[in-house]
């Protein structure tokens, strides 16, 4: 990028569907943790756990690499 | 007399085995069954972007409320994505800047989306320090192809 070329690295951005999301579990996440990202709610973490029940059988076992449903922010 | 014999014998033993190396008319091969009605094909599976809105804000249906070509410096941008069809596709939006014949990357987001039928889509981007005046311009992709884009200008 040309010097004389505005500096964008502070834009702040999201995403959000009436269709599910995937999201794709990394290292270190929880489903509190990805509520709080895609709904600003840890506490929405069950949502995320009804629509993945026949994945997950327990809330606290997730894996990296797993694809979890997002249902929409309601 | 008995060449009289033999003659009539010789006829006749020709005419028997020209009788038997007759050959059959072949057997006309038999009337192939009629092809089965071909089956309709499955409506393509798959999601294809219908649509797409720049504006200032959505609604919770993420439709833009408010669309625009024109922004202001402390404006979210946001492009509401419409899609048709049903399964699995990956959406992008891509941010750039332009100032003459050069191009500046804003920003990049992308989501996995998992639809059953037409769905809105929505991306945004803000900058707390506000937006350089000059031409923008968001583009769509949907898994990896260019779905369309969208010009637009801060002031």
């Amino acid at each position: 990028m040309s010097d004389d070329m505005p500096d964008f690295s502070n834009v702040k951005g999201g995403s959000s569907s009436t269709a599910a999301k995937i999201y794709v579990v990394v290292a270190g996440d929880s489903l509190s943790k990805i509520a709080k990202r895609e709904y600003g709610d840890a506490n929405e973490w069950k949502r995320i756990f009804e629509a993945n029940r026949d994945l997950l059988k327990d809330p606290d076992k997730i894996y990296p690499g797993q694809k979890l449903k997002i249902p929409p922010k309601e | 007399m008995k060449s009289k014999i033999l003659f009539t014998l010789f006829v006749s033993a020709a005419l028997a085995l020209s009788a038997c190396g007759k050959k059959e008319e072949p057997k006309s091969a038999p009337t192939p069954a009629p092809a089965p009605a071909p089956v309709p094909a499955p409506a393509p599976a798959g999601i294809a972007v219908s649509g797409m809105t720049v504006g200032k804000s959505i609604g919770a249906d993420k439709k833009v409320t408010a669309a625009t070509e024109a922004f202001a410096k402390d404006d979210t941008m946001y492009v509401s994505v419409a899609t048709i069809g049903s399964g699995t596709a990956k959406l992008d939006a891509k941010w750039t800047y332009r100032k003459g014949d050069k191009v500046a990357v804003v920003k990049e987001d992308s989501m996995t989306i998992n639809a059953s039928g037409p769905a809105t889509n929505e991306f945004h981007v803000s900058k707390p320090d506000g937006w350089p005046a000059g031409d923008y311009e968001v583009e769509v992709l949907l898994d990896g192809k260019s779905a369309g884009s969208k010009k637009f200008t801060v002031k």
